[in-house]
């Protein structure tokens, strides 16, 4: 096989394609992302504040989540659950295992937010007269969640770097239309640079965001 | 048990998990030896040796890992380098690896007191040697925790080679489930990939739990 020339305009061509494939992976990942931020805060405030049985079955959950590959997890939803008479479409498989992932680092996030919370903070808001969770909302979320922040903002950008996993039960995201474009015409080096190009600038700038976000939000106790 | 479980879980262990095993076995070393150089150069402050390693870190650790193992799968042939299907995953897993324990090194090369750079100077070592002998062995002791669990994080990843067909864990119990499928019509989808989790996890807790252990210890 001859080596094709690099053509710019091929990519200009299949640029309908590509931008549903995007739009698509956008999509999944902007659900996934905040449903993994909401159990992450969920969860997360269960585990720091030891609220009985949910406590623990979030445990259960963490562990079960990060100790298996987000892969196996994906095939359970798509080819395991039809078994229980529950089928799901590509798109919900997309954004319900990347939730269901990014939920359970997110919970850990959270918990090591909350629990960095020094307790006499907390002291000092039932001092003020504040219950449990006027405390939790008015002290422990807005300190604990800035503590949180950068390592939840990293759990994004694998949430959303994991949406290009659903090429492997077919789902028409971004990697999955630009590998069955390069499959058919062989355009390999357009196709990836395009992946690359995407990817990259998606991540690189989550990861200056976080930087970025470790100097503004840095707790002024800290600072001095 | 019923029948179609012997088969299923004979091929399953011995082929698939047999693979994720070697692959991750070759992906690790391989990463920790790329991995620990690039980071030691790393800490030289010269922008013409830092940039290029930064550059590979920054490429390898921000693209999806499929991303990687589909194109070096695909591209490679183009210039005539054939390659299995295996070889290509654990280039594409080496590549993402060796980016992770690269930053991980330079932080734990750059914990070491600069006395230590210092003594081992007057020592007559030059700078090869110091890093060698007298640098890494105490960056070591920092770096294990992340070398484990950049390990549990390869065992699972392994899993993204079945999109380019290497016969791992995932893509043996694919290949079972299309097999009953086609003769008894019923894949037991359900029961083979529960499976493959309690597989997974079984291999991934303790590991997690030596990470975190060592952690507590060393560092």
């Amino acid at each position: 096989m001859d080596v094709l020339a690099f053509e710019w305009a091929f990519i200009w061509e299949n640029r309908e394609a590509l931008l549903e494939g995007l739009e698509n992976t956008l999509k999944v990942a902007a659900i996934g992302v905040a449903g993994a931020f909401v159990v992450g805060l969920v969860l997360g405030a269960a585990r720091a504040h030891r609220v009985p049985v949910v406590s623990q079955l979030a445990a259960v959950y963490v562990e079960v989540i990060r100790n298996t590959p987000i892969l196996v997890q994906i095939f359970m939803l798509f080819y395991g659950l039809p078994r229980l008479g529950i089928r799901l479409e590509g798109f919900t498989v997309a954004w319900l295992s990347i939730m269901i992932w990014g939920g359970a680092f997110n919970t850990e996030n959270f918990r090591a937010g909350f629990e960095a919370v020094p307790a006499r903070f907390r002291e000092a808001g039932y001092a003020l007269g504040f219950g449990r969770l006027s405390t939790f909302l008015n002290v422990t979320l807005p300190i604990g969640g800035r503590i949180a922040l950068p390592s939840s903002i990293n759990t994004y950008i694998s949430v959303f770097k994991n949406t290009s996993l659903m090429v492997a039960i077919g789902f028409g995201e971004l990697t999955n239309v630009a590998n069955n474009i390069q499959a058919t015409t062989f355009r390999v080096f357009e196709m990836f640079l395009v992946l690359g190009i995407v990817y990259l600038t998606l991540v690189w700038t989550l990861s200056a965001l976080i930087r970025m976000l470790e100097q503004r939000l840095a707790l002024p106790e800290d600072a001095r | 048990m019923p029948d179609w479980v012997g088969p299923v879980a004979e091929y399953v262990l011995e082929v698939g998990l047999k693979e994720t095993l070697k692959l991750a076995v070759v992906s690790v070393l391989a990463s920790t030896v790329i991995g620990i150089a690039l980071g030691t150069l790393l800490t030289i402050r010269w922008l013409p040796v830092r940039a290029p390693i930064r550059l590979y870190i920054e490429v390898w650790r921000g693209l999806p890992i499929v991303v990687t193992i589909l194109f070096i799968y695909f591209s490679l042939p183009t210039f005539e380098i054939r390659f299995s299907a295996y070889t290509a995953a654990a280039i594409g897993l080496s590549l993402w690896g060796s980016a992770q324990v690269a930053e991980a090194t330079r932080g734990a090369v750059q914990s070491i007191p600069r006395e230590q750079h210092e003594a081992a100077a007057a020592l007559g070592f030059g700078w090869v040697g110091r890093h060698v002998f007298v640098i890494l062995p105490q960056a070591l002791r920092r770096l294990l925790p992340p070398l484990v669990g950049l390990l549990v994080n390869v065992i699972q990843n392994t899993t993204v080679a079945f999109v380019i067909g290497v016969a791992e864990t995932l893509q043996a119990s694919q290949r079972q489930v299309e097999r009953l499928t086609l003769e008894t019509g019923d894949p037991h989808a359900f029961e083979i990939f529960a499976a493959v989790m309690v597989l997974f996890f079984l291999i991934s807790f303790p590991l997690t739990r030596l990470a975190r252990y060592l952690e507590r210890r060393l560092v």
